[in-house]
């Protein structure tokens, strides 16, 4: 296999809606940033990788063929991935496979997503409407027909695990919600900068216990890309090309029924063992400088620090409580504001948390910099009960 | 557009989409009215919508039981023993066909939560128990919406009853599950 560099990189802002855009015009102004910051044209790609969740959201089957032409990439090979909540993850592995294996120079590999042209009339609101075109991705002979939610699954996980471990508890998961709120005030990107406090997150309304209204994301609509390289590419066009220097993936199977306990995440475990092995990582906490998590919820983002080994299996609340991940902490985590504070734009998060640490490494990030950066960690998973996982190790 | 104009803009739209008038009136009056810019961004009602007559294939008979008999069947390898519910046709460890197994109803709460927001398919249920149960006699798990005048008598190790529905469609939710006490 070939190194593989990230040479550009771009992204949207994430908004709760981008009334004036289309999908295919969100996906066209990230696209434009990465060329722009790879100093290269358009024609120079090879091949691209769309990740695009939700058919629905986009009011469009094969959406990534619209994206295609729209991005005047015609005649160049490409593929759309769609893996839930990890579509942003699974779409870089992909690009990664198109450049390591030699198959291609230079990948685009691009998340985009909409949501909010979905509508309840009745309610004149996006929400409801928005959790009814996700829930096309429950079973839909055995589960849809339950009406639970995205929110419900990962809550019984987080329940499992509470009644195992006796955390994450409600002041650990307010306190992980005020840190990502509070780190989004940071990014001039974020959808929900936030500054709150550990009282206003457990004051707020109960969603699907036990989460409230601030333990969620929310939903997003955004566009963010990057452009990968081979090595020899990236070293004639790039003076400060980053890596991806460990790369991880696993699937568990989907009806939680067939798995042997639903209070650990296994795929997000063999995820990161396996990225970590490749970038030759043997204390994540010492080693990595900041880790972007896919906290789509508080409580997943606590299971997250033991799923990626910051921790034992079930203390993953006393890093919260230690401050070890907060932005001063030992191992920063989600220093975008992650999904709660930036945004969940589905196919596109993954590939925003992978800017993110490129920001970082490149120290770029502004305000929010973690000083000295040089290795980072990108954690994307998705699917009914952590389904999906892909963990990136990145270098500069 | 005129009041006639938009009067049958309101009227065909509602035919074709099902969305109440006042609804429409409520979300388009304003652009119908002229009111927005030329290059302002527009919205229009649209749905997507595809009918079936869907084949439940290998696990008929589950459903034809569900709705023929009020009876739940289970899914037994004959290799391994392991019982499943949801059913499947094969054994994905030892790959081989499975047999129907009548199950007694009963069953053990696993995981639970109480739902208090959910889509627009079901948010009129509010607050509703969301749980896995685990069927006596199976190996895995079944996602039920549980019907309970008390979301709180719900917990993990609660002993359940499938309760059968009186009209009955063909689908999982012709059966649903109550405490048993
Ligand atoms: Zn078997």
């Amino acid at each position: 296999m070939r190194d593989v560099a990230i040479v550009g990189i771009g992204t949207t802002k994430f908004k709760s809606r981008w009334l004036d855009k289309t999908y295919y015009e969100l996906a066209f102004d990230a696209a434009k940033m990465a060329f722009e910051d790879a100093g290269i044209d358009k024609d120079r790609v090879d091949s691209a990788v769309y990740g695009i969740y939700n058919d629905f959201f986009q009011r469009q089957y094969q959406p990534d063929a619209f994206v295609h032409d729209y991005l005047g990439l015609g005649l160049k090979p490409m593929v759309r991935v769609n893996s839930g909540g990890a579509t942003g993850g699974a779409a870089l592995r992909i690009g990664y496979q198109e450049v390591a294996s030699g198959l291609q120079d230079v990948c685009l590999v691009l998340g985009v997503e909409k949501c909010a042209d979905t509508y309840n009339y009745e309610l004149q609101m996006a929400t409801p409407e928005v959790l009814r075109a996700i829930l096309y991705t429950a079973d839909m002979t055995y589960d849809n027909p339950a009406g639970r939610t995205a929110a419900s699954g990962f809550a019984l996980a987080v329940v499992a695990h509470r009644d195992k471990y006796g955390n994450p508890t409600e002041e650990q998961m307010a306190k992980v919600s005020v840190k990502n709120h509070f780190n989004a005030t940071k990014n001039p990107i974020a959808q929900s900068p936030k500054v709150l406090t550990v009282q206003d997150v457990l004051d707020s309304r109960m969603i699907v216990e036990p989460f409230k209204f601030y333990d969620n994301c929310l939903y997003t609509e955004g566009a963010s890309a990057v452009i990968l390289a081979s090595k020899k590419v990236a070293e004639s066009i790039s003076d400060n090309p980053i890596w991806i220097s460990g790369l991880g993936a696993s699937v568990d199977y989907v009806m939680p029924g067939n798995r042997p306990n639903i209070y650990t995440f296994e795929s997000s475990r063999l995820a990161a063992k396996k990225a970590y092995e490749m970038a030759g990582i043997t204390n994540p906490v010492e080693e990595l400088d900041l880790a972007e998590l896919h906290d789509a919820f508080t409580g997943t983002e606590i299971m997250a620090y033991e799923d990626c080994f910051f921790c034992e299996e079930g203390h993953g609340g006393d890093l919260i409580d230690d401050g070890t991940v907060l932005p001063e902490g030992r191992l920063p985590v989600n220093l975008s504001g992650g999904l709660i504070g930036c945004g969940h734009a589905v196919g596109a998060t993954g590939i925003m948390q992978t800017y993110e640490v490129c920001k970082h490494l490149r120290g770029e990030a502004g305000e929010r910099q973690r000083l000295g950066a040089r290795k980072g960690l990108v954690q994307s998973i998705g699917g009914t009960l952590c389904t999906w996982s892909i963990c990136l190790v990145l270098e500069r | 557009m005129n009041s006639a104009e938009r009067e049958a803009w309101y009227r065909y739209q509602h035919e074709k989409y099902g969305i109440p008038v006042e609804h429409l009136r409520r979300e388009f009056e304003e652009e119908l009215s002229g009111k927005n810019p030329m290059d302002a961004p527009l919205e229009i009602p649209d749905k997507m919508e595809v009918v079936f007559k869907y084949s439940y294939g290998g696990q008929s008979r589950f459903f034809r039981e569900l709705r023929e008999n009020k009876a739940l069947y289970g899914a037994q390898c004959p290799e391994c023993g392991k019982v499943f519910c949801p059913p499947r046709s094969h054994c994905h460890t030892c790959y081989q066909p499975t047999q129907w197994k009548k199950l007694v109803g009963t069953g053990t709460v696993e995981a639970c939560t109480v739902q208090h927001y959910t889509t627009s398919s079901f948010i009129k249920k509010v607050p509703f128990v969301c749980a896995y149960v685990k069927l006596d006699g199976t190996d895995s798990l079944l996602m039920t919406n549980m019907e309970v005048d008390d979301v709180a008598k719900v917990k993990v190790g609660t002993k359940v009853k499938a309760v059968y529905r009186e009209l009955r469609l063909g689908a999982i939710t012709d059966v649903y599950f109550k405490p048993l006490d």
